[in-house]
Parts: C-alpha cells; structure tokens; sequence
C-alpha cells in the first residue's frame, strides 16, 4: 500500500520528562489512536503500529524538538497532523512541527543541552577545562572508561550552561554523564537541575530535519 | 486552561530532587491523557479520590473511573486520584516533608473538603491509615475536629465496616453514582453557612445510604458478642445501602485517565450488568450488588465505541460478576464484535461461567493468541457444588474444556476453594478427580495437536465466610484443618501434568477476621498499623506476626471472628445496615446448604431473596 513518510518534531517537558522511553512509545500510539490518523501498520503474524522515534531521550530529560516518525495511508496536511495530535497528546507532550522526512536517524551525530541548576557556572567552566574528564559509560558489553573532554562542544555558561555532546543510534554520550562527573569533582551537591535537550545535529552543524 | 493553573511550579521542584531516585516515577506525577484540570479558584468542593493500593492497581479499579468522571463533570467539583506509594517514594517523602498529595494538581490532600477511599477488600485497611497520616492527618476520626477534610470510605467492604468505624467519619454504602453527588452538594451547601463537622454528618445521616458510625453504640454480651446496636437520634436505626435504578440512564465515564506506564489491566471497560442472579452461597458480591440490573444492547455498544475513541485502547474488557449471565449475549457479542473487530480492537471477557460457555462465545473472545482458560467449579464433588450452590455439573465442566481443547487452548486452569462447609475427604479427592478428567478431556479429542500436551493447573484458596452471605454463620476451618486438606490434596494427586497452587493460610485467617470484625477490631488495626503494618495485600510486605500481636494486645483473639460458628439467633455486628438482601433468607439459604439442596437461579425462578419486597419487581431484572 502506498503511504507517505511522515516525521512530527514534538517536545517532552515537565511532567512527561518523567515518561520512559517505552512508555512513550505507547503514549505516542495512543494519541495516533485518538487522532484518528490513518498510519501504516506492519504486516507480520502481530500487526502492530509502526512508530519510530529518531533519538531516544533519557528518563527525566526535556526534549523541545524531539522526532519521531510514523507513515500515512492518506495524505493529510501537515497543520492538521499536528493539530490533531495536540488534541489527543498528554499536555506536556507537543507536537510542534509535522514535515517530510528529509535525513535520516543515522545523520545524527550530535545534540545540544541546556542545563538549568544550581550548579555554580565558574566553577563547572573550570571543571571543564580539566585535562581529562574520564567517566565510567555503560553499554551493552558493560561498562568501560572514556574521556568526556574530546567530546564535548559549543561550551557556554550564561544565565544557563550549554553545550554538545555526542548524539546518535552508535555513539551518544548522556549529558548526565558529564553532570555526575562534575558533581563528584566539585563535591558539590546539586539539588535542582533540569537538562533540556534543545536541539539535534547533524556532521555539519545543521539541525536534523 | 492555561498553563499556571497546571503547573504546581512549588511541588514539582519539589519531586523533581528526588523522583529519578524512585521505581518508575511516571506514577508518582499525573499529567496522564483524560486526567481532569480545573481552575481552583472556580471550585468549590474538592474531593480526594484515594485507592488505598498501588497506582498499577487502582487505576485499573472501574468504580474509581466512574465516579472520578460522575463528579469532574459537574463544573465546580474537582475530583483527583491519589493512591498508595510504594516504600521507596513514601521514605522520600517524609524524609522530605511532602505530605499526601493528588495526581491533578499536586495539592496535598488534607487542603481537600473530602478524602473518599474505595475499599474493595479487607486486607487494605493499614493502608488507608498509612495514607491518612502521610497527608498530615490524625487517623482517628475523633482527634479530627474541623469539617473538612471530611473522611469518607465506600465500596463492597464497607457493608461491614465495624473494624474501620474509629477512623473515617461517615461510610458510604452501594451503588456511588447519585448518593456522592449529594454528599457534594451538602458539602458545598454546608461550607457556605460555617456549620460544624457535627451538623455536617446528621444532616448526611438523613441522606439514604449513607452510615454515620459515631452515631451508633454498640453494647456486647459477657461471651464478646453484640448485645445491641442503638442509633442516637437523628441517625436512622438501619442504613438501607443505595442502588442506582435504571443502568441505562445512570452516569457511565466517556473517557478514561490513560495512564503513562503500564497497569494491571491497561484497558477500556464497559460494565454490562450489575447484580447476579446466581446466588452461590460463599460468594458476597453475589448478594451485595442486588438487584440485578442489565444494560441494553445499545449502550453497551455505544459506551464501547466512545471508550475506544476517546482513550485510543485496542483492548475492551466486558465487566461484571458474570458476564455469560447477560441476557442475549451472543446478540451482544455479535453487535460487539462487528464493531471490534472492524477497529483492530481485541475484546475480552472475564468471568465466564462453565454452564454458559458455548463455541459461539469462545468464537467471539479466541484473538491471534490462544493463552489459558480459567473456570472455577469451587469445589471439586457434585454434592459439595450443590452445598455452596454453584449450579454447575462435572459435564458444564468438561462440554465446557471439550469446547476449549476443540478450539485450540491447551492449557486450562482450574479454581477451587479448601474448607468449605461440610466438606470431606472425598470432596477434596474430588478436585484432582476432576482435573484428571480434563486432562482425558484432551486426549478424548481426535483433532488434538499430536506431541502437545495438556496443562491443567489447580489453584485452591481457602474459603473465607463473608457477611451478607448465607455462609456468614460458618466458621473458617483452623490452620490444622487447612493443613490436613492441603496434604490429603498432595497426597492424592499423582499426575505431572497437573499443577496445583495454594493459598497461604494467614492471609486467609486475617481477611476471614476483618471480614466479620465488631467495631473493638478497629484497635487492633490501629496497633498493627502503629506497628508497622500496611499493603498488607502485598506478600512481601504482609506480616501476621505483627498482627497476631496487635490482637493479643487488645485482648481479642482471631479464632473468635474467624473460627466460631454463629447461632442464627446472634447479633452481627453489620446488622444495622440494610442491603436489601433479608436475613431471614440467609437463615434459609444456610439450612438448604446444610441439607445439600440448591436454589434454582433468579432467572428460572425468584426465591425472593427480599430485594423486590425492597425495591419493587420492576428494578430487579433477572425476572424479566
């Protein structure tokens, strides 16, 4: 059957940060549900809705342009897609932007954070011109050692601390990391903190579309 | 609805220090699809829906959708949902000062006008203490002077709500759809003039169905028995519990709370009767919920096809105490499935009975999946069927799994209860026998896939006497009986294929006492609860040795609530409340079991039970 690639940007913030990855799979089929939006099912032995979200955000993370792609059955305009999930989306999940899929999920090589907290800014600037910032990173063989430092990009520290790091299906680098490692450094206890990932990159510096 | 009215910007810094620490946050947070959102400054009544369990559990509980629903749909009453948190979230919590608060807006709930708990088994009573204090409440009704928060409780247990009397100031009993309305709009009424908590619960007593327990005294004979239950004026000398007249016109939710992480039965559900027209003698819900009430066709349909929209489930599960019971079900299933099947939705039909089961129906429910079926003969002998009144035979059982093994499943499960009334060696022997004649049922069959083999799995619980039942007079069996039956059970069976689970006697014994429990119950909760008890439903948090001393501290012993036999003639300690279901027809029904002779269901022919002489022929269905 003919269908048409269909990629909706939407942000997670707030109380949906607290949303895991696999509940938000089936809060997104839900909302396609209520929408009443014609999407393409798999045709297995188990059809089931085909859903897929291009960069996986951790637990307790924001996201304000996350994206996620799913194929219609029918062409429908891209206001009303958008439109139609608002209305069938819990209220800290929006859909901001619904577009053809021009890259795809392995053009991903970077994201950018914005981290509000009580984290005192000079201080983590300092922490950051260390030589080496060695964390211990999980992965599916266990855990292993790598040097943060490289890795990260585009430091600021204003009223707010961003920066890039990493970002992809192979290689992502959870900002958390970076945060923990400062946290153990300093000693400093961090009480409020909030990370939003604000946007995701590509090699060239352009934002994923 | 605007942004600041959602964000409760102050508890949510709050949480956010801590809530990534805590077993799936998701449940801790609201903000779900279909939760309720008000303006506060536009309401005037606030009601604190609690489910004194985990949320997975409570928010799979249909009664709490539809009263949640009833009440946010009268513009200046805002319900919320509230419900236990497990140890790890509610250690965080008093270490840091949150109080109890609600999913919707996050307030703490002792700022609420009402804190309303469901109580749907016994074994949740600490629990509901745990949650009182974690709001910032005393427990004790008493040490609660002001109006509101107002502590209210209904739900099945509540017919005997003796143990729980000290701690919530006025029960709720039946049907909540009308009866919660107007404790609202009391409430709203009252808060206007200032009255007192006083006034505020004798004017509610004057509300029917509604039992105000501190107007009761409650004397007791020298052996611990009741002497008598007086009500003080202006409390009605019997509570008659409320009932919701026509099904069809009585509020039923358009929508549900679709909750982020996964529960126990994540689903739409559409209730389809109420009421049963069975009569089995163990069984209270049976005869709390009568009369017997049956939706039309038509609304089923219709509340099925406006849940699915609006919630966006591919799965409808049809509610009630037997489904099969419904009077044209294969025309329901079918005007059902038209529509399901249409919309990729699955539709599921718990409590089937064995004597209605046909292929037609197993049709309708068989998806992609063959999983397990479950019937429950209850006992294992035909005379002991007949005793506790199910009025289904060893060949209902088996044309039943002949069905089943024809269409495919292969593993059947199998539900009984131990220490039955009169029950002997042979009625036990009777449930492998049983088993084992499935297990032929299987082989029996031509068609069956050659190299597969059966499962039978037996559970056996162990029968607990409920109040409002004909078995109210019986004693539980004590732990050594149970414990002889279990080993004669064991001994007996000899089939590998055949697995058997038991139920763990002290929970039984604890239900058994709380079931039937006088109001001098209510300190030993309050000591168990004080000394560490709470989700008692849950295994690894149950412990009876605290409770075992909780009674002796009080001076009460268990085997007296659980383990006596009652004389016909005694006082119950729930006997000032009325659910319609007469007494004298208890007696009766009691000396039929003893005499091993059954009642024909409501529907062959009425045994007048005494709910028409209560509320008239035209409300009871089952005759029609």
């Amino acid at each position: 059957m003919p269908s048409v690639n269909t990629r909706v940007f939407f942000s997670k913030t707030d109380r949906a940060k607290y949303i895991s990855h696999l509940d938000l799979n089936r809060v997104m089929q839900g909302a396609i549900k209520r929408a009443k939006l014609p999407v393409w099912y798999t045709e297995g032995y188990n059809p089931h809705m085909y859903v897929q979200f291009m960069l996986p955000l951790s637990l307790g993370q924001e996201g304000v342009r996350e994206a996620m792609d799913f194929r219609l059955l029918e062409e429908i305009p891209h206001c009303e897609v958008t439109e139609r999930l608002n209305k069938a989306l819990p209220f800290d999940i929006r859909a901001v932007e619904t577009a053809v899929p021009v890259l795809k999920n392995i053009d991903i090589t970077t994201a950018e954070y914005e981290i509000t907290s009580d984290i005192d800014n000079e201080k983590f600037l300092d922490f950051t011109k260390s030589e080496k910032i060695i964390v211990e990173k999980k992965n599916k063989k266990g855990v292993s050692e790598i040097d943060l430092k490289p890795l990260i990009s585009g430091l600021t520290a204003g009223e707010r601390i961003t920066f890039r790091l990493p970002a992809g299906n192979d290689f992502n680098i959870n900002p958390a990391l970076l945060l923990n490692a400062y946290r153990d450094v300093s000693g400093d206890e961090i009480k409020h903190i909030r990370i939003v990932r604000t946007k995701i990159l590509c090699a060239d510096g352009s934002e994923f579309r | 609805m605007t942004d600041n009215l959602y964000k409760n910007t102050e508890m949510m810094n709050k949480l956010d220090e801590f809530l990534l620490d805590i077993q799936k946050p998701a449940r801790y947070i609201g903000g779900e699809v279909g939760s309720v959102i008000k303006d506060k400054s536009k309401v005037d009544v606030r009601f604190a829906f609690c489910f004194p369990d985990t949320y997975e559990i409570g928010m799979s509980h249909l009664g709490m959708k539809i009263l949640y629903g009833l009440k946010n749909a009268v513009p200046n009453y805002w319900c919320e949902r509230v419900f236990m948190p497990l140890p790890d979230m509610e250690e965080q919590m008093h270490r840091r000062g949150i109080p109890l608060y609600a999913l919707e807006s996050l307030d703490p709930i002792r700022e609420f006008d009402f804190i309303g708990f469901t109580i749907q088994y016994e074994l949740c009573y600490t629990t509901i203490l745990e949650m009182l204090d974690l709001a910032g409440l005393p427990v004790l009704a008493e040490e609660r002077n002001e109006l509101t928060p107002l502590v209210v409780a209904g739900g099945p247990c509540v017919c005997n709500a003796e143990p729980l009397c000290d701690f919530i100031d006025l029960f709720i009993i039946g049907d909540g759809e009308e009866i919660n309305l107007e404790l609202m709009r009391l409430m709203e009424r009252c808060k206007k003039e200032n009255v007192s908590k006083r006034e505020f619960l004798e004017r509610a007593a004057q509300l029917e169905g509604i039992y105000v327990p501190s107007f009761y005294d409650v004397e007791y004979n020298e052996d611990g028995t009741v002497k008598a239950i007086t009500a003080q004026e202006p409390a009605p000398k019997t509570v008659t519990k409320r009932i919701v007249h026509d099904l069809d016109k009585a509020y039923f939710p358009d929508s549900f709370v679709v909750p982020f992480c996964d529960i126990v039965h994540n689903r739409a559900v559409v209730e389809v009767l109420r009421g049963c027209i069975r009569g089995c003698r163990f069984c209270q819900a049976g005869f709390i919920y009568r009369p017997f009430r049956e939706k039309q066709k038509s609304t089923i349909l219709d509340q099925t096809r406006c849940l699915c929209e609006n919630t966006g489930y591919d799965e409808v599960s049809l509610s009630s105490l037997s489904t099969s019971d419904y009077k044209d079900i294969e025309g329901l299933l079918s005007c059902l499935t038209d529509y399901t099947s249409k919309n990729g939705i699955n539709l599921s039909l718990p409590s089937l009975r064995v004597d209605r089961f046909s292929e037609e129906v197993l049709k309708e429910i068989s998806d992609v999946r063959k999983s397990g079926l479950t019937f429950a003969p209850e006992a294992g002998s035909q005379r002991l069927r007949d005793v506790i009144n199910k009025n289904v035979t060893e060949k209902n059982v088996l044309d039943s799994v002949k069905i089943a093994f024809e269409g495919g499943y292969s593993a059947i499960k199998l539900y009984f209860m131990l220490g039955l009334p009169t029950e002997t060696e042979k009625d036990i022997e009777g449930i492998y026998d049983l088993a084992k004649a499935v297990i032929e049922q299987f082989y029996a069959n031509p068609d069956r896939k050659k190299g597969k083999a059966p499962s039978v799995s037996i559970s056996v619980s162990t029968f607990i006497p409920k109040p409002f039942t004909p078995f109210e007079f019986e004693p539980q069996a004590s732990e050594e009986e149970i414990r002889a039956k279990q080993k004669h059970l064991m001994e007996y069976a000899n089939d590998r294929k055949i697995s058997i689970s038991r139920s763990k006697y002290d929970v039984s014994l604890l239900e058994a006492v709380l079931a039937r429990a006088d109001r001098r119950v209510g300190r030993a909760v309050y000591l168990a609860w004080k000394k560490g008890c709470k989700l008692d439903s849950w295994e690894e948090y149950f412990n009876m040795n605290i409770w075992r001393e909780a009674f002796a501290e009080c001076g009460l012993e268990m085997s007296f609530y659980a383990n006596r036999r009652r004389e016909y003639d005694e006082i119950a300690p729930w006997s000032h409340i009325n659910m319609l279901v007469g007494r004298e027809f208890f007696i009766n029904e009691n000396k039929k079991a003893h005499e091993g002779v059954t009642t024909p269901n409501c529907r062959e022919q009425c045994s007048n039970c005494g709910v028409i002489k209560n509320v008239g022929g035209d409300i009871c269905r089952a005759i029609r």
